[in-house]
């Protein structure tokens, strides 16, 4: 066995398992969790910077009303939200609740839509507001 | 270590295409993974044209037909073909299961067969599940019962019995533990859905006096933690449990106990 090793190769896994609503919602949970820290980071600076006078202010002003700003906005928002909804529906995983096939198969599809739909209605009570 | 794309020896190329030579109209493309420890090559995909008009309904008759028809070179698992004794587990059409239970009816386009995700191949369709018994054994999956002597059976009641529903029907088959993502990249550590399925069979029985030992061994950053609720256990099992609530129930009896 010990010679085999080496030559036996590895079945072939991520590149041919077909995925499903609970995996992607799961991979979409870490991208987001990563996507925020570096979103969060960058709002804190722009805080900082805003300390240091007026100029800054107007160059961050500019930029987030630029079509590349009010992208990095939305996908900002949609992060947020989708990062919460998804760490919502772990929390009740956590208390033991919601592990049909069924029920998560829902949730997950849930999760993606409502992350869409609270995005959209985010932005424009944003704009509403300000 | 995650690593997403697969070693060198393990790329697998283009192979042979058996073409029909019955003459059906009716016929279907099968993709099957083949792998021949004594030539040194890398893997292939074969493709065979096998004719649907004179085949039973489930992936285990279909190869079994290219087996006694097409090519007996081809290597697979099989035993009882009736869901039971879980040595056909293969992915078919990207999705772990049992060839015997699954329909190739279901299967849309091209049947696609490979050998359970991330396991070093022995040969074409079967791979090496040494790791995963290893696993199985650590928990100990034996009834604990020291103070229990006498020669009277050990009594359950009804309620107690009940909590091993949907746990003991687990037939080791490993289509849960190797469509788990988490168990591909850290299978080495990770017990992986199917042995912590049957470690909380263990925990949970009421004439088991070993509990609090077994919670403690299983109470691990890597052993256990590396689950996060991916859900492709469950997706998977062909006999409907589902490995990812035993699991969290293990997660939830730590953190209130």
């Amino acid at each position: 066995m010990i010679f085999m090793e080496n030559k036996n190769p590895i079945s072939p896994h991520i590149q041919i398992y077909s995925w499903h609503i609970s995996s992607l919602v799961s991979i979409g949970h870490r991208i987001t969790g990563v996507l925020n820290i570096i979103i969060l980071t960058l709002i804190s600076v722009w805080l900082a910077s805003l300390l240091l006078g007026e100029v800054n202010y107007k160059i961050i002003y500019n930029f987030l009303n630029s079509f590349i700003g009010k992208f990095f906005v939305i996908a900002s928002i949609w992060s947020f939200i989708f990062h919460s909804l998804s760490e919502l529906r772990h929390l009740f995983w956590d208390m033991g609740y919601g592990f049909e096939l069924k029920t998560a198969n829902f949730t997950g599809a849930l999760t993606i839509v409502l992350s869409i739909v609270f995005t959209i209605l985010f932005y424009f009570l944003g704009r509403i507001i300000i | 270590m995650v690593q997403i794309s697969l070693p060198q020896n393990s790329k697998i190329q283009k192979g042979k295409y058996y073409k029909d030579k019955t003459g059906s109209k009716n016929l279907r493309k099968v993709n099957i993974y083949r792998w021949d420890p004594s030539t040194g090559e890398n893997p292939r995909i074969d493709t065979y044209e096998v004719d649907m008009d004179n085949c039973p309904s489930k992936v285990l008759d279909l190869l079994n037909k290219i087996k006694n028809e097409i090519d007996p070179s081809i290597a697979y698992r099989r035993s009882c073909a009736h869901g039971v004794c879980g040595s056909c587990a293969m992915n078919m059409d990207g999705k772990n299961g049992l060839a015997c239970t699954k329909a190739h009816s279901e299967i849309k386009g091209d049947i696609n067969i490979y050998p359970l995700p991330h396991l070093k191949v022995l040969k074409d369709l079967i791979g090496d599940l040494s790791t995963l018994y290893k696993q199985y054994e650590s928990v100990e999956p034996w009834l604990k019962n020291s103070s229990n002597k006498s020669d009277k059976e050990n009594i359950q009641s009804k309620e107690d019995r009940a909590k091993l529903d949907g746990l003991y029907e687990c037939i080791m088959c490993a289509c849960c533990s190797t469509s788990c993502p988490s168990y591909w990249w850290n299978g080495d550590k990770y017990l992986g859905p199917a042995v912590l399925l049957q470690a909380y069979r263990w925990i949970i029985d009421s004439r088991d006096e070993d509990r609090k030992e077994r919670l403690k061994k299983v109470a691990d950053e890597l052993k256990l933690y590396r689950c996060h609720t991916i859900m492709n256990c469950t997706n998977a099992c062909p006999k409907g449990l589902n490995p990812a609530k035993a699991i969290a129930s293990i997660k939830k009896m730590l953190a209130t106990s």
